[in-house]
């Protein structure tokens, strides 16, 4: 028995109830929030709502360094940090939209973008944008497009790449991290062997996040690049040959069945118990490995490539955005300009942060692993940009799993996929 | 209403009706003034938090509900209601339901009325073992499923590791909570579990007031402990049973917390309850007025339920 509860996993649970008991909290905190004219020497109060990580660095790197930055700049400005666990801040949001009050800035997951833009939530960015569009880099800006106009600022960037536990790989007899899919499956099963509680890869659900690095690694798609059709694209033979290649992974348990949702540990977690060889993640996990593995040997590699000879992987990140209730819009948008200035995507690039800013490219100042980030975003796709795309995660995350549990074969998981997520993508 | 002075002197044969009735009258209301006064605030704040957000969510079953209160919404009719009928995860969350009801409320009843049963009689640390069962029911949901999520995980979770390392009886592959037909019994257990002790405490409260004569003067008639239960015990328990089974049943279908942090609702929506897929269309895809619409067809069915429950479990018993 080697399994221990997580204190991440236990945090995460926790704030999940937190929420589900007081869901009035959220209007409580948000009535706190003080009004005061922006303008002239009075104070003003404005709240801005994230999800940055409190286990390592970058929740305190925020309220340490960038905000007292900020403040020398606008000393008459007070910024309210409240920190909200990722899986309760889209719900708390949405909860305190309905109140017609809540925060006035929010980093906001780029996925929940076009859903908030829909509702009219929050204040568009038109102004700024035009006058700082080049500044960004292509992809991140467009995430806070929706039906021609920008509704927030770009913020952050990341994907997702292979992390390797160097001890696992030695024991192993492993040199190399795995260059083609077909090579990763090789090494996954060698890995797999070295005992019965250890895993070649392990991944942390079925989400799209999860599963389209392998789709479009092997060349498949989800829809096609407008978002109007499914069909034919995450049921083409290459989005199935992928499904196939992990439900074979699976099957042979060398990909952990914590996959399925039984497993009470994170992969990073699992990784540096050295419980697993292989799994995806994002800029982040360097520091919190640093923190809590800071013996691991581990390696990173861009994901494998597929029977094309293509690495792709998934677009994650997150925007800055001002609510549509928000009585400071103008104290706002100048903490959501310092945030995007070199001064604070430098600061936050240290804990793991990737800037948006192109003049950034290559800085001394920030950790040298995200060379191979930049690398693998030259090759990263966005999840399906569309007001309903929560509604097409949980029609996918149900595919892949009927899949994986040899409820349906993958072609026939995907084909009722594709039909369900076609009507989702029309208006 | 006018409140007429009250005229003790006043003692002439000609006091006609009216008068009385109104003296009697503002007597009454003199006298049950206090206790208003006492419900007013309780009746303020059920007004507020309870009956208005209920309103509103009616309101908003028939929108097609947009959760900014700066635009406006759509009327939507019935469609709502008509889109859960027709909507497949609706219907598996309310078979979800209806099973995890059934066994838990069955689990737990047996349980607890055993228990109450064996700690109903003089016994060493009597009241250590009471406290024992009673620590589940204060203890937080959240605790609870952290140390079940932790006892179930697999590979290598302790009940996992027992189950399968030391007495071989599961193959390495079951996954509990991570298993379309395991996860909703795990929950089960979890749900019994945590209900016993309370289910223990109005049993006892029921067998404690059941007069001792009763199982002298059978017991004099030659009846075993059997008979004593069964033709004792268990009718004059009815009241208590029908109670706990109402109840029971309300928080059975009311269930949300377990599925939300150990599962939410999955894999593949096998351990979704109506409130968890609701709370998922509000929160999740922002159809609030969908949500708003499951969670009244919800309530409709656990009241008329409680009705039926009450109306077949009311007969009375006298000895």
């Amino acid at each position: 028995m080697q399994s221990t509860l997580s204190r991440r996993r236990f945090l995460e649970r926790s704030a999940q109830l937190a929420l589900a008991t007081s869901a009035a909290g959220s209007f409580l905190a948000a009535c706190g929030s003080s009004t005061t004219s922006t303008t002239g020497s009075t104070k003003t109060t404005i709240t801005f709502w994230h999800a940055y990580n409190e286990t390592d660095t970058e929740n305190s790197t925020l309220l340490t360094k960038v905000i007292p930055a900020f403040n020398k700049q606008y000393p008459n400005i007070t910024v309210r940090s409240q920190d909200i666990p990722y899986q309760s801040l889209l719900q708390k949001l949405i909860a305190s939209v309905a109140g017609g009050n809540g925060p006035d800035l929010v980093r906001t997951d780029i996925i929940w973008m076009p859903q908030l833009a829909k509702i009219g939530a929050l204040v568009s960015t038109d102004d700024i944008v035009a006058q700082r569009k080049s500044e960004f880099y292509a992809g991140p800006l467009a995430t806070c497009a929706y039906k021609g106009n920008y509704y927030g600022l770009p913020l952050d960037t990341n994907t997702r790449v292979v992390y390797y536990n160097k001890t696992l790989f030695s024991q192993a007899g492993v040199s190399q991290p795995p260059a083609t899919t077909a090579d990763f499956k090789t090494v996954a099963s060698k890995i797999s062997a070295l005992g019965k509680n250890i895993f070649g890869y392990a991944e942390g659900g079925l989400d799209p996040w999860d599963t389209l690095p392998w789709i479009w690694s092997f060349g498949g798609a989800v829809t096609d690049a407008n978002y109007t059709k499914a069909t034919g694209y995450i049921n083409g033979p290459q989005s199935v040959a992928a499904l196939e290649f992990l439900v074979d992974l699976y099957k042979n348990r060398d990909l952990s069945p914590s996959i399925l949702g039984s497993g009470n540990l994170s992969t990073d977690d699992a990784l540096g118990k050295n419980q697993v060889g292989m799994i995806l993640d994002g800029p982040w996990v360097p520091p919190t490995l640093q923190q809590g593995y800071p013996n691991l040997q581990y390696g990173m590699a861009l994901m494998p490539a597929g029977p094309s000879g293509q690495s792709a992987s998934v677009v994650g990140g997150e925007d800055i955005t001002i609510m549509a209730a928000s009585k400071n819009i103008d104290a706002a948008k100048a903490f959501m300009q310092f945030m995007t200035s070199e001064q604070a995507q430098v600061l936050m690039g240290i804990t793991g942060q990737m800037p948006v800013l192109k003049s950034l490219a290559g800085d001394s100042r920030l950790p040298s692993y995200f060379s191979i980030y930049d690398q693998q975003l030259q090759t990263a796709y966005p999840r399906p940009v569309t007001p309903n795309y929560t509604k097409i995660e949980t029609i996918l995350t149900d595919a892949f799993n009927r899949a994986l549990r040899s409820e349906a074969s993958a072609q026939a998981a995907l084909d009722s996929a594709a039909q369900q997520i076609d009507p989702l993508l029309q208006g | 209403m006018e409140v007429p002075p009250l005229d003790v002197t006043h003692s002439s044969v000609s006091v006609g009706h009216q008068k009385m009735t109104t003296r009697r009258r503002s007597r009454t209301f003199r006298r049950l003034l206090p206790i208003y006064l006492f419900i007013l605030p309780g009746m303020a704040l059920f007004l507020l938090w309870t009956l208005y957000p209920m309103l509103d969510a009616l309101v908003m079953s028939f929108f097609q509900w947009n959760p900014n209160p700066a635009a406006t919404s759509p009327f939507n009719g019935i469609a709502n209601y008509t889109q859960a009928l027709s909507d497949p995860i609706f219907w598996q969350a309310f078979g979800n339901v209806l099973y995890y009801t059934v066994v838990t409320v069955i689990g737990q009843m047996v349980l607890g009325l055993a228990v109450a049963l064996l700690l109903n009689r003089k016994l060493f640390a009597l009241g250590f073992f009471r406290a024992l069962y009673y620590l589940p029911v204060v203890t937080s949901w959240v605790v609870v499923s952290v140390v079940f999520a932790f006892l179930f995980s697999a590979p290598s979770g302790p009940v996992d590791w027992f189950l399968g390392d030391v007495l071989h009886l599961i193959p390495d592959t079951q996954l509990w909570l991570g298993s379309t037909t395991l996860a909703l019994p795990t929950l089960m257990i979890l749900g019994i579990w945590k209900g016993v002790g309370w289910n223990m405490v109005i049993f006892l409260a029921g067998l404690q007031s059941i007069p001792a004569e009763l199982y002298e003067a059978a017991r004099v008639d030659g009846a075993n402990s059997w008979t004593l239960f069964r033709f004792i015990t268990l009718p004059l328990l009815r009241p208590v049973i029908t109670f706990v089974t109402v109840i029971l049943t309300m928080g059975g279908f009311g269930t949300f917390i377990p599925m939300f942090i150990l599962t939410q609702g999955g894999p593949l929506h096998t351990t979704e309850t109506l409130l968890t897929y609701a709370y998922t269309n509000a929160f999740q895809t922002f159809d609030f007025g969908y949500a708003a619409a499951i969670t009244y067809i919800f309530a409709i069915f656990v009241i008329l339920l409680a009705i039926v429950q009450i109306r077949v479990m009311q007969r009375k018993v006298e000895y």
